[in-house]
């Protein structure tokens, strides 16, 4: 599903934020991507979505290789990527529902099939009921929750999420966690970066963990810290 | 509850569907003109401001062109004031004075001519020194000559008609005041300089802030922006309502700022004609259609361009 054969980034700055990465992530697995701040988490998923591209090596999704990938073809990889990000990312003057819709309007779902499918998402995140509220009247795992309904409405075949439990307080912060994991258990491909030793040592999926860039570790069913 | 979707309790699953068809999301141009009246709503306060904005920067373009029109009739005015008079030869016949005429009349550079007899001529200095002690009783006998007077139709041209009228047959003598024309000349060409140079200003001027308040409006929906970057949204689709949002905006504020010149212009020439009756304005009628085109033009183009320029930023990230 998901290749990278020695890949490098380096930023114009000069920060070298990965260098030498190979990975290969199979269709529904579910992978946490662990590591200090700085070691490259976010720059792995960037790669994988074409915001950033890498400086080395190849990144390969679904077949194609993302980083030769004419820009007028960026969207519509991005179709098939779910992405869940740490501050949400909700529009906070739109309705739940509205945020989910959101995603499928403006990437050109048939608008016959938009209703249904926000309410599929929504009843999978478990918020049909508040299909109707604004944002800022839900819990932050709530937030999040709207977050992944959106990421799913679009039904990708991978879904990147950059730190999902950030900002949420442990128990939602589980909630968020056994959702993408039972997203998962239906095909999906799950990317998830994490600081949060709990959720990846009680779940014990594959862990890749990164260092300065490279790759340290990459367990089947890891903890977050080698056990040493 | 939201104009775009609702849900009805789980039971009622059929309803539920059906209810959660919005009625905006439909297809093509409608949806690009729904999304951008439906970013105009809910952005309601930063549309206002910015209209108001570029409202009060396409009236001061509108202005800088009225001001501008209006410095170039001043100048057309006293460049028409240019005359040159040649003096006929002594007791030339009438007949001849009427070839000369015409001769004069048939030159393309030629606005109006006149021929001025004697008696006329003495008539006009009286009225000019009516202070003065009557000039019948200082001189014995009229020593004005006949002339002919004439107006070219660009004053620029008044040197090479003085030349073409000294070689016609019965004129003796032309005047035309040389170096004072030079000097109207270099002024009123200054004067039509400058109008240009502020006009070119102010519209300049109101580029810069209306592309800066649209960008603003843009910044501030950044996020909007980014998701749709982010969830695979084309270029074309995330520019397609902001673009319409920037051409309404943009026409909006053409049609407050063209209202507000032509209700000023139309007091300004009210007043101007009662108080300064020797420098009248451009008629409201002539410069006005002029202006709101200008207005209306520049609206649009930069609403439209302020929003393209403003994503581009947005959209390369």
């Amino acid at each position: 599903m998901i290749h990278f054969h020695g890949v490098g980034k380096a930023y114009p700055t000069g920060i070298v934020a990965l260098q030498g990465v190979t990975v290969r992530i199979d269709p529904g697995e579910f992978v946490f991507l662990v590591g200090p701040t700085g070691s490259g988490k976010s720059t792995f998923l960037k790669l994988i979505q074409r915001i950033e591209r890498p400086t080395a090596g190849r990144v390969v999704v679904d077949g194609v290789d993302v980083g030769a990938l004419p820009a007028a073809q960026i969207p519509f990889l991005r179709r098939r990527l779910g992405a869940v990000f740490q501050d949400f990312k909700l529009l906070p003057d739109r309705t739940v529902a509205d945020n989910v819709a959101f995603a499928l309007r403006v990437t050109g779902v048939d608008p016959l099939e938009i209703g249904p499918r926000v309410l599929w998402a929504l009843e999978t995140v478990g918020l049909a009921d508040r299909a109707d509220d604004l944002p800022v009247r839900l819990s932050g795992g709530e937030q999040q929750r709207v977050g992944i309904a959106r990421a799913i409405a679009t039904r990708p075949r991978v879904v990147l999420a950059d730190e999902p439990t950030g900002n949420l307080d442990p128990e939602a912060a589980w909630e968020i966690m056994h959702l993408l994991s039972a997203i998962n258990l239906r095909g999906t491909t799950m990317v998830v970066t994490t600081h949060n030793p709990m959720l990846v040592d009680i779940l014990r999926r594959r862990v890749i963990e990164l260092h300065a860039g490279r790759v340290v570790r990459d367990e089947s069913r890891g903890l977050y810290q080698t056990a040493r | 509850m939201s104009p775009g979707v609702s849900t009805r309790p789980r039971a009622d699953r059929a309803t539920e569907t059906r209810v959660l068809l919005p009625r905006r999301w439909t297809s093509g141009t409608r949806v690009v003109l729904a999304d951008a009246l439906g970013g105009l709503r809910r952005n309601a306060l930063m549309v206002a401001a910015a209209t108001t904005t570029i409202t009060i920067a396409l009236a001061v373009a509108g202005a800088g062109f009225l001001v501008s029109a209006n410095l170039g009739h001043v100048a057309a005015i006293l460049e028409g004031q240019v005359e040159i008079v040649g003096f006929l030869r002594g007791n030339l016949p009438a007949v001849q004075q009427q070839r000369v005429l015409a001769a004069v009349q048939g030159l393309p550079a030629v606005r109006s001519a006149e021929i001025v007899t004697r008696d006329e001529a003495l008539r006009r200095l009286q009225r000019t020194f009516q202070a003065m002690a009557s000039v019948n009783e200082l001189l014995p006998s009229n020593p004005l000559p006949d002339s002919i007077e004439v107006r070219v139709t660009d004053a620029r041209r008044v040197r090479e008609v003085a030349e073409v009228l000294q070689r016609i047959e019965g004129v003796d003598e032309v005047v035309y005041g040389a170096p004072i024309v030079a000097r109207l000349m270099a002024l009123t060409r200054a004067v039509r300089i400058a109008g240009m140079v502020l006009a070119g200003l102010l519209a300049a001027a109101a580029l810069l802030i209306i592309v800066n308040t649209i960008r603003l409006t843009i910044a501030a929906r950044r996020q909007e922006i980014e998701i749709m970057t982010l969830v695979g949204a084309t270029p074309g689709f995330v520019r397609g309502p902001f673009v319409v949002e920037g051409a309404l905006q943009g026409a909006a504020a053409a049609v407050l700022a063209g209202g507000a010149l032509c209700a000023g212009y139309l007091v300004l020439a009210g007043h101007a004609s009662s108080a300064l009756p020797f420098l009248p304005l451009v008629a409201p009628g002539a410069v006005l259609p002029q202006a709101l085109a200008l207005v209306w033009a520049l609206g649009i183009a930069v609403g439209v361009g302020g929003s393209a320029i403003g994503l581009r930023r947005h959209l390369l990230s």
